[in-house]
């Protein structure tokens, strides 16, 4: 009651003003004109009503007089001019919805559509300049035509006269913050939706990108509404504000999810029950758009309300969970929170003033929020990065572990082949060298018979000869062929027959890439050997012919000599080396053959199969 | 016994060995070939010997590898370094074919095996005499393979001139890397003449040009590698 009655005072104090107009006296002066007389009239009048006039203050926005009044309103205002010499500059600062302006009665302004589809004239003030005759010393009165709808806040705001220059000045500083400024938000928001729609595109997993790219496009769908000159492609003011609406309510839904997501929660039931509100409301919005447009206070509300409790508990989860990413968001977000709580007042009529601030702090809200996405998705890289490096290094030390495994394995196996070589050389000093060694020392010991120094030299030098023998094959490298296992036995007898001046023929034929085996290669060249030493001690030949030849899968070895022979069924003449040829023939798998006769040379012969008989 | 022109002279002859039983041997072994009127100096360390190269200048000398003073192969190389008229022979007792290419590279144009017998002994002797050396399979298959790996190197362009000209000095000939192929397979000297279609002598004479040629190509070498070889 008493604010109503502190207006009436008001109204009854500026009633003498509004009456007289204001007066501009000089040149450089600026009026701003807040008084004026206000009369409805239908979507069709083409002149000012007679009566009806109502003093009002502008800013005047007629819904609260005029709660049902959809049409025209006509504004009647004035001021005095001192003189006419110099033009004057008129801003005509906010319009809802479309106007015509008259100035002395001529017509000097219409918009394109002054009924519906109505043009949007509210999003940027307008600048004319006056000259004389239109401008008149003394008084000059300005009629302003507006149409509007009384569900969007319809209505006149101030309006300024006076020096051309700051006149104009004054409204581009209103087109900067309240047109240019809503373009720029617009811009960011789309760059930033796009950036981040990519981001999830090549990302699924990440959802909160996704949800932050159809917030961005939601914000700017609903943003368009202050930069868009008429509701096209709609041809209704209704249908226009419903859909905004539902825009709003979508991006603050899509927002909280964004927000959910981030904080890592994922509360499917409330994110379907929202969306599902969302799509309603805008089948609802585009099917009873009027409706929906006079009662769009009720989505923006809820809308808010989303926004707002998404934004707190964000905060809540902020503080709970120190991380700098949070932090950047939820400060990104204190910005809007006390901006938008000044545009809320503002649409709900509490405060009034001609601009909405959030477009002009957006920006820097969606900076921060995509601040907050990037340094996630570098730390999401980092990690990765540093999981490669682990990764590296669990893999350098598998392959070390692996190496140094297998090294130990051939390690052991290059000692057990070490082992069995000694084992090879044991054998070998035991069977061959060691026996004779035996044998000469029990014939030396022999009480019976005094020892023939020739024959200690004769079994010497046979076991210097085995003791060769073993050096040599054992000394070999492993891939050395029959031949050159054969090569310095060979070599050696050959200087020793050539030496006491007897011929010696060797053929070795086809057993070039034949391997025996070290065991078996051993047993070959004793035998040779003792064959060799009997033809030089006891057969007196001038020819000696050895021949060794792969016979198929046999190896032939034969010996031979033209030396004086013997009887084989006499074995006291000789002989006391046979059976140890015969051994070695038979540990070689073959039986010897010997071939003597008195006067007729020897010949020992035996075929032994390549590999061993099991 | 009387030298003749194709005979290398080789009194004064050094032997270098600690065992007396192996001095005697030598000795009596050498007597054979030098004649009562030949001189035979005896030293049983590697300084007596040093000392006995440069006043006795022997054209001669047989060098045991294991003295107890210091290393054959060292004096090999020292001989071959200072007074290079002589003509070395090493000496080993079971020797392992590394031992007895290194005291090669180090620049002797032989060896003896002290386990042979003594007629296995005189001709090789008499090769050496002959201008010759004696080889034998295992010692020919060495040097093959130490060969192959210089051919190998030769494929690449040569530096300069003058390392193309030492490499083509050390390089065997083809007739020469054939001699080994069949040394190292066991074929005897006659045989070896008979295939190749050349004197035994010959034989002999490009074994020890490949012994000459192995110790100027890593002479220096050698006794490194034997160090590292851990034969010194």
């Amino acid at each position: 009651m008493r604010v109503i009655f502190a207006l009436l005072l008001a109204c009854m104090m500026l009633a003498p003003a509004v009456a007289a107009g204001q007066t501009l006296s000089t040149s450089s002066a600026t009026i701003e004109l807040r008084s004026a007389e206000a009369a409805p009239a239908d979507w069709h009048s083409e002149a000012p009503p007679v009566d009806g006039w109502t003093p009002v203050k502008l800013m005047d926005l007629w819904d609260a007089r005029w709660p049902r009044h959809d049409g025209v309103v006509w504004y009647r205002l004035h001021w005095n001019q001192a003189s006419a010499d110099q033009p004057a500059g008129l801003l005509v600062d906010y319009v809802n919805s479309a106007y015509a302006l008259y100035v002395n009665g001529s017509l000097i302004y219409s918009d394109t559509h002054l009924t519906e589809p109505l043009s949007r004239r509210w999003i940027r003030p307008q600048y004319f300049l006056l000259d004389k005759p239109l401008l008149r010393p003394g008084q000059n009165t300005l009629l302003v035509r507006v149409s509007g709808l009384a569900a969007y806040q319809p209505g006149l705001g101030t309006v300024t006269v006076g020096n051309p220059a700051s006149v104009q000045a004054q409204q581009r500083r209103g087109e900067f913050w309240r047109y240019n400024v809503q373009l720029f938000d617009q811009s960011v928001s789309l760059v930033f939706g796009g950036l981040f729609l990519i981001l999830w595109l090549l990302r699924r997993k990440d959802a909160y990108y996704g949800w932050y790219a159809l917030c961005t496009v939601f914000w700017s769908l609903y943003s368009f509404n202050f930069v868009a000159s008429s509701p096209w492609p709609f041809d209704n003011t209704d249908v226009w504000e419903a859909l905004n609406a539902a825009f709003y309510v979508i991006s603050t839904v899509t927002f909280a999810i964004f927000l959910l997501r981030y904080a890592g929660y994922q509360w499917r039931r409330t994110e379907r029950i929202m969306l599902m509100l969302c799509m309603a409301l805008f089948v609802f919005a585009l099917l009873c758009p009027q409706w929906t447009g006079r009662y769009r206070a009720v989505p923006i509300v809820f809308g808010c309300s989303t926004y707002y409790a998404s934004i707190f508990g964000f905060m809540g989860y902020a503080l709970r969970h120190p991380r700098a990413d949070y932090y950047a968001l939820a400060g990104s977000l204190l910005i809007p929170l006390v901006v938008s709580a000044h545009d809320m007042l503002l649409f709900l009529s509490v405060i009034h003033s001609d601009n909405y601030l959030l477009a002009v702090t957006s920006p820097l809200t969606i900076i921060g929020m995509g601040s907050a996405l990037a340094y996630r998705f570098a730390v999401a890289m980092r990690r990765a990065e540093n999981f490669n490096a682990e990764l590296q290094r669990e893999v350098s030390a598998a392959t070390h572990q692996l190496a140094e495994t297998l090294k130990r394995e051939h390690d052991l196996a290059l000692n057990n082949v070490r082992i069995g070589e000694r084992l090879n050389l044991v054998r070998d000093l035991h069977d061959g060298f060691g026996g004779s060694l035996l044998a000469a020392i029990s014939t030396l010991e022999d009480p019976r018979r005094r020892p023939d120094p020739a024959q200690v030299v004769t079994t010497l030098k046979e076991l210097r000869d085995d003791l060769r023998l073993i050096i040599d094959t054992t000394t070999h490298e492993r891939d050395t062929d029959l031949t050159g296992l054969i090569a310095p036995l060979r070599h050696r007898w050959s200087q020793r027959f050539e030496a006491i001046a007897i011929d010696s023929q060797w053929t070795v034929e086809g057993v070039e890439d034949l391997s025996l085996g070290d065991m078996r290669v051993l047993e070959l060249l004793r035998f040779l050997q003792e064959a060799l030493t009997n033809v030089l001690k006891h057969s007196s030949a001038s020819l000696v012919h050895v021949r060794i030849r792969r016979e198929g899968e046999r190896l032939s070895v034969d010996v031979h000599d033209d030396g004086r022979g013997f009887d084989p069924g006499n074995l006291t003449t000789r002989g006391a080396g046979l059976p140890s040829l015969r051994v070695r023939a038979g540990r070689l798998g073959a039986t010897l053959r010997i071939t003597s006769s008195p006067g007729d040379g020897t010949r020992l012969s035996f075929d032994a199969p390549l590999s061993p008989v099991a | 016994m009387v030298s003749t022109g194709e005979h290398i002279a080789l009194s004064p002859v050094l032997i270098v060995e600690d065992d007396e039983r192996t001095q005697a041997r030598l000795v009596h072994l050498l007597r054979e070939l030098v004649g009562t009127t030949g001189d035979i100096a005896v030293a049983d360390t590697v300084a007596d010997a040093k000392a006995l190269v440069l006043s006795l200048k022997p054209r001669f000398a047989l060098v045991d590898i294991g003295l107890p003073d210091g290393n054959g192969l060292e004096l090999i190389d020292w001989v071959e370094r200072h007074h290079p008229d002589t003509t070395t022979v090493a000496i080993s007792a079971w020797g392992h074919e590394e031992v007895v290419l290194a005291a090669l590279r180090a620049g002797a144009v032989g060896y003896l095996m002290k386990e042979r017998d003594d007629a296995e002994l005189r001709a090789a002797l008499q090769s050496i005499r002959r201008g010759g050396a004696l080889i034998d399979p295992l010692i020919a298959r060495r040097i093959l393979a130490h060969v192959t790996f210089t051919s190998k190197e030769d494929a690449a362009p040569p530096v300069s001139p003058v390392e193309s000209s030492t490499r083509s000095d050390t390089s065997l000939s083809e007739r020469e890397s054939e001699i080994l192929q069949f040394v190292a397979r066991g074929f005897s000297n006659r045989e070896i003449a008979d295939l190749a279609g050349l004197s035994r002598f010959t034989i002999e004479g490009y074994t020890k040009s490949i012994y000459r040629k192995l110790a100027v190509s890593s002479r220096t070498a050698a006794v490194f590698e034997a160090k590292a070889l851990g034969l010194l």
